[in-house]
């Protein structure tokens, strides 16, 4: 066996020799740390989450009850209390009707209309009524009337603006 | 000092949940939702909140309409204490003595302001006794409670 029978091995050019660094070099990639960013995220998912408020608003309206046992002094003669009669139709249905007045209210709209119609109060020009804004306003809901529909007659009542009304149960 | 922000900053945001939480225990329903609603807010601080839950139900079934079903009240709860639908002189009662020692005003009206918190579907029957036990304490005014405008279920948020 001699040497000329083995190939010769390819010699290591210069230009090999330039491939070879090039590769052993780190490959050149972008790192983000994330872990501050994640950190920032969560902080603003958090303060977010605390001033979000997931409650809904609630107001009142305030309404006057029936005292039995008050003892009244006035030297006029009371007036005569406009009443309010609320009765239940059907399961979550209701019946209006203004005590003295032919015309039933078929919703709260048309409540509040009719309730200014009557009203006398010279300061916001309605002269067509008969009933005071502080004269007394009896609200008579039935057993069976949803919750909701007795608000809603306090709150056709007081924005007809009259001041003095109060709730009772029918007999 | 970098972690030591870090965890004081955790504990503030902590503690604002939990406080959070605290001041929202109120009895979940579904309170009145008005057109061209009068209601407005409370600014007396000195206030007793009166609530006739019904039985238990999640609102968000029933947020769209909240009258399809049939509400019960199941108890009434002043200030997180309960009491059973069957003794309501015990409202009474309570309520008479808050009222006591409430502070009055100079023409000695008491300054506490009763709030009666209703579901909207229950029927006026259920409601009424609790009005009763309430006008039983000498309580002349109640303060019903019903959404803000703009601020019932699944209603656009018209106002801030």
């Amino acid at each position: 066996m001699n040497a000329a029978s083995v190939p010769a091995l390819p010699q290591a050019t210069t230009h090999h020799r330039v491939r070879r660094a090039a590769r052993t070099r780190p490959p050149l990639r972008m790192a983000l740390n994330l872990t501050s960013m994640i950190d920032v995220i969560f902080l603003l998912l958090i303060f977010f989450v605390v001033t979000a408020s997931f409650t809904l608003g609630e107001g009142i309206i305030t309404a006057k009850l029936p005292q039995g046992t008050g003892t009244g002094q006035s030297s006029d003669p009371p007036s005569l209390p406009l009443n309010i009669i609320v009765s239940a139709a059907g399961q979550h249905a209701y019946r209006l009707e203004l005590e003295g007045y032919a015309a039933t209210p078929m919703d709260f709209r048309q409540l509040h209309d009719q309730l200014v119609a009557i009203q006398y109060d010279e300061s916001r020009n309605r002269t067509t009524g008969t009933h005071k804004p502080d004269d007394p306003v009896v609200i008579t809901p039935a057993g069976a009337v949803r919750w909701q529909h007795v608000v809603d007659v306090i709150n056709a009542v007081v924005r007809a603006r009259y001041t003095n009304f109060a709730l009772t149960q029918a007999q | 000092m970098t972690p030591l922000i870090d965890v004081t900053f955790l504990l503030i945001i902590f503690f604002m949940i939990i406080s959070n939480f605290i001041s929202e225990q109120s009895v979940e329903m579904i309170v009145p939702r008005l057109t061209e609603s009068t209601a407005r807010e409370l600014e007396s601080p000195r206030r007793v909140v009166v609530n006739v839950a019904p039985k238990p139900y999640n609102p968000g079934d029933r947020a769209d309409e909240p009258l399809a079903w049939p509400s019960q009240a199941h108890w009434v709860e002043v200030d997180a204490r309960r009491f059973d639908m069957s003794r309501l002189e015990e409202v009474t009662a309570v309520l008479d003595f808050a009222f006591k020692r409430a502070p009055r005003d100079g023409d000695g009206n008491s300054l506490l302001e009763v709030l009666l918190r209703a579901d909207a579907a229950l029927q006026y029957d259920q409601v009424a006794p609790v009005l009763t036990a309430i006008a039983g304490a000498g309580i002349d005014k109640v303060h019903m409670v019903s959404y803000l405008p703009g601020h019932g279920p699944n209603e656009q948020r018209t106002q801030p």
